[in-house]
């Protein structure tokens, strides 16, 4: 009798608490689950999706890339172009604030600009890491209230499509702030301000103007793919990125949320090192472009996606993400009897032992979606037609990144590189010039960097269009990169909001809502 | 004793030393991590100056050295992800691990002592062989594993607990806003309870075991079986005579539980969502934001030291037969 008195009581104590935790976001609130920690909210050292994913509620920009691609106005109502093209000129909207009251004119972009650019401040974001020099930024001015100058070094049509993602925030404010407030207190110009944060655990914001419809937006901090699964199907949270490919039928299956399975705009490739120092047999073959193009037929993408990735991916045929990929190319077929025919061709018949050449792939583990498998089975692809390969797969972040990022991964790597929505050129930009960071595989090929020049002196869209179809067709026949697919991305959307998942990993809240 | 504690402080500077150098060398050993903390589309002119900037152009022996005379003026430098002072960061989620570290140990003694004790008593029962049984299968299970089936269970099936997050309790308490600490007190003992659990049942299994084995041995002595002669209680016989024997070993395993417990939060913390400084460790290893994971190795060593030398303290006054 006592012990069952005992387990009464506890059931009750275990029932009365549990009404303490486990209550549903109330209905001003969405919360989101991110896997990654936030790190800053500095305008100009913004540079992970998370923290941008953040920042952008908090602050505005001059334009905006819609869902479909569309560069379209934001803060900026308008904008011309000089003749010259160097300068662009924005007239923006009147009457706008800054959480602390303060007027926001044309003199705060313009300060928002030349504090990123501050060689003094040492910002290593997005905005002065790739931005800039992606525009050839040198300067901005405000001419009156509400109108600000861009100026660039060189002609750029991408210009207004690259500053959505440059943060404009109010002058005073920020000239207050020293460098470590600035990255944990933000002063909002956008339609959330920030609330509180707990690093590690959650941030929360809260509106203040509109647009937006929930009064609260909560990121929590959920590391372990399947305990954001787990909060997702208890409806403690609404929105999960990042959903893992082995848990989307459970969610589906959860009656509280569904999955969104959306086309991404992450290039996933394998790049051809053509660095001097792989000057193994191997090194040396694929530094041959009828060897690359051979091996572009020897890989099974769609199956590797199927079956690894639980989804029929989109086929890359370049760099650009459709729908601004040159329509004429056809992704590569699997087609392993092309691929010997071809490196029969190339002078690399099998030997007695049914080899042609050895090769070393190199992966990450952890970093992209069944990345070690994808490697792994590419790796087999390629020994099935006698290129006989080694797989190495490595810890993403303390060894992975630097071999990338000194171009030292090969002779054969695989890596995805993140892409946009809205332009050809911006997705191309990863190899602008020769000595470009992200050229990973030391490509320099001339009828691809040369092209760069006359697209400058294009005097027309359609001009340059042509080019970038041109340059596309090069990167197809005889690039760096044996084409793989656009990584899918998989969110798991709770029934209790409307929320869209977009392309290209920006998680926009101001249009999601209470379903209906 | 006073010479016993001088003598035990300089070995824990030895070891910190020790540890640092590790860590530190284990770091370098995936090459320079300059590129971690420049943009993708940096110049070479750029990465030359953050290399510089940085200290990662000096040689290893010089930077480690740097590091360590900085360390002893108080300054573990700058986090590089975080851009605050490292000591602040760890800080902020140093509370967070102790809460979780203390309720674990709460868990793998204070049932393990009833456990034990119960089982030895009852030797050769069914009593005994369930609770071996169950001993064993907590020592074989998977912290990570045993916290994933738990949030499965208990948090998505039942919804008896939460399935992660973190109400802060030992913060509040520091700062002095004893108001929100007791606020806050129900919600984090029940956000508590999983983790805690889940970083316990190995030590909790493994120390009812040892609490056993030792019961077995003291209630076999002559002392025991004349106090039984004597007309005690079972109770005082075991508890007042037999247990303040059979604890000394379960003592001296405390300190080290401690350091066990400590490592064994990394996983459950990612696993929980648990802000704590094994997920910033982890976090800052994969970014190789040296600064942060040598003062948090630092801190981790410091704290195992020093909870062992209380240990060691505490068994020299309850054994009298241990001198210092």
């Amino acid at each position: 009798m006592r012990l069952f008195r005992l387990a009464l009581m506890a059931s009750a104590a275990i029932a009365g608490a549990s009404s303490l935790a486990l209550a549903a976001p109330a209905d001003d609130t969405i919360v989101v689950g991110f896997g990654a920690d936030i790190s800053t909210l500095d305008p100009g050292e913004i540079g992970s999706r998370s923290d941008a994913n953040v920042a952008a509620h908090i602050f505005t920009t001059l334009t905006r890339i819609s869902e479909s691609g569309e560069v379209s106005p934001n803060f900026a109502e308008s904008w011309s172009v000089s003749a010259d093209g160097k300068d662009i000129t924005f007239k923006l909207q009147a009457g706008r604030v800054c959480e602390d009251g303060e007027a926001l004119t044309a003199e705060d972009a313009a300060y928002s600009f030349t504090r990123a650019a501050d060689p003094a401040m040492k910002f290593t974001g997005n905005t002065p890491g790739f931005v800039f020099p992606s525009i050839g930024y040198t300067g901005a001015e405000a001419v009156d209230d509400t109108t600000l100058v861009v100026h660039m070094a060189n002609k750029n049509s991408l210009a207004p499509g690259f500053l959505n993602e440059v943060y404009i925030h109010c002058k005073d404010s920020y000239e207050k702030l020293s460098k470590d407030d600035a990255t944990a207190h933000p002063v909002a110009s956008g339609s959330y301000k920030l609330k509180s944060w707990t690093a590690g655990s959650e941030l929360v914001l809260e509106k203040w103007q509109d647009p937006g419809n929930f009064t609260n937006i909560v990121f929590r901090i959920i590391p372990e793919a399947s305990t954001r699964t787990a909060e997702l199907m208890a409806g403690n949270v609404d929105i999960i990125t990042n959903a893992a490919p082995d848990q989307l039928d459970a969610i589906d299956a959860s009656g509280s949320a569904k999955v969104q399975k959306v086309q991404g705009t992450r290039r996933m490739y394998v790049g051809f090192n053509q660095k001097a120092k792989f000057d193994t047999p191997g090194g040396m073959a694929i530094k041959k472009a009828d060897v690359r193009r051979a091996l572009q037929y020897a890989v099974d993408v769609p199956t590797i996606c199927q079956q690894l990735l639980n989804f029929t991916c989109e086929r890359a045929t370049g760099l650009a993400n459709p729908p601004h990929d040159n329509k004429d190319l056809k992704p590569y077929a699997y087609d392993p009897a092309m691929a010997e025919k071809l490196l029969d061709e190339a002078g690399y018949p099998r030997d007695a032992n049914g080899v042609r050449f050895e090769m070393t792939l190199q992966g990450p583990r952890g970093r992209y979606l069944n990345d070690a498998n994808v490697t792994t089975a590419v790796g087999q692809y390629l020994s099935d037609i006698g290129v006989k390969t080694t797989v190495e797969l490595y810890e993403w972040s303390s060894v992975y990144v630097p071999m990338i990022r000194a171009h030292d991964a090969g002779p054969m790597f695989f890596l995805g590189s993140g892409g946009g929505l809205w332009n050809a050129q911006y997705d191309m930009s990863d190899l602008a010039t020769v000595d470009s960071g992200p050229n990973y595989t030391e490509w320099n090929d001339p009828r691809w960097f040369d092209r760069w020049a006359d697209i400058t002196k294009a005097t027309s869209v359609e001009e340059e269009d042509k080019i970038v179809n041109e340059m596309l067709k090069v990167f197809y026949d005889d690039g760096p990169w044996l084409l793989m697919y656009f990584q899918p991305d998989f969110y798991g959307v709770s029934n209790r909001v409307s929320w869209t998942a977009r392309r290209d990993e920006v998680i926009e809240l101001n249009g999601a809502s209470l379903a209906k | 004793m006073w010479t016993y504690i001088a003598r035990r402080l300089i070995q824990t500077v030895i070891v910190i030393l020790g540890v640092t150098l590790i860590s530190f060398s284990a770091l370098h050993i995936g090459g320079d991590p300059t590129f971690l903390f420049v943009p993708e589309r940096a110049s070479d002119e750029q990465i030359v100056e953050a290399r510089k900037r940085l200290g990662f152009d000096r040689p290893l022996y010089e930077q480690y050295a740097s590091f360590v005379i900085n360390a002893a003026q108080g300054d573990f430098g700058r986090s590089l992800t975080h851009r605050r002072p490292a000591i602040e960061v760890i800080g902020d989620v140093l509370p967070a691990t102790i809460e979780l570290t203390l309720f674990s140990m709460i868990i793998a003694t204070v049932f393990a002592v009833p456990l034990g004790v119960l089982a030895a008593l009852k030797r050769g029962t069914t009593t005994d062989g369930s609770i071996m049984i169950l001993g064993m299968l907590g020592q074989s299970v998977p912290s990570f594993w045993l916290g994933i089936m738990m949030i499965m269970l208990f948090g998505l099936d039942l919804k008896w607990f939460p399935i992660s997050g973190h109400v802060p309790l030992l913060e509040p308490l520091l700062t002095g806003d004893f108001a929100t600490a007791f606020t806050n007190l129900p919600q984090s003992l029940y956000y508590l309870i999983m983790p805690s659990v889940a970083v316990g049942v190995y030590s909790l299994s493994r120390n009812a075991r040892l609490v056993r084995s030792s019961m077995l041995e003291v209630l076999s002595l002559d002392y025991v079986r004349t106090a039984r002669a004597k007309g005690l209680g079972e109770f005082a016989v075991v508890v007042h005579h037999a247990l303040r024997n059979a604890w000394l070993p379960f003592v001296t395993m405390i300190g080290l539980e401690f350091g066990f417990l400590l490592g064994g939060v990394v996983v459950v913390e990612m696993v929980f969502s648990w802000p704590g400084i094994g997920r910033l460790l982890f976090d800052a290893i994969n970014k190789r934001d040296i600064p942060l994971v040598q003062a948090s190795v630092i801190v981790m060593s410091v704290m195992f030291v020093v909870i062992n030398l209380i240990v060691d303290l505490i068994y020299a006054r309850i054994d009298p037969r241990v001198r210092l």
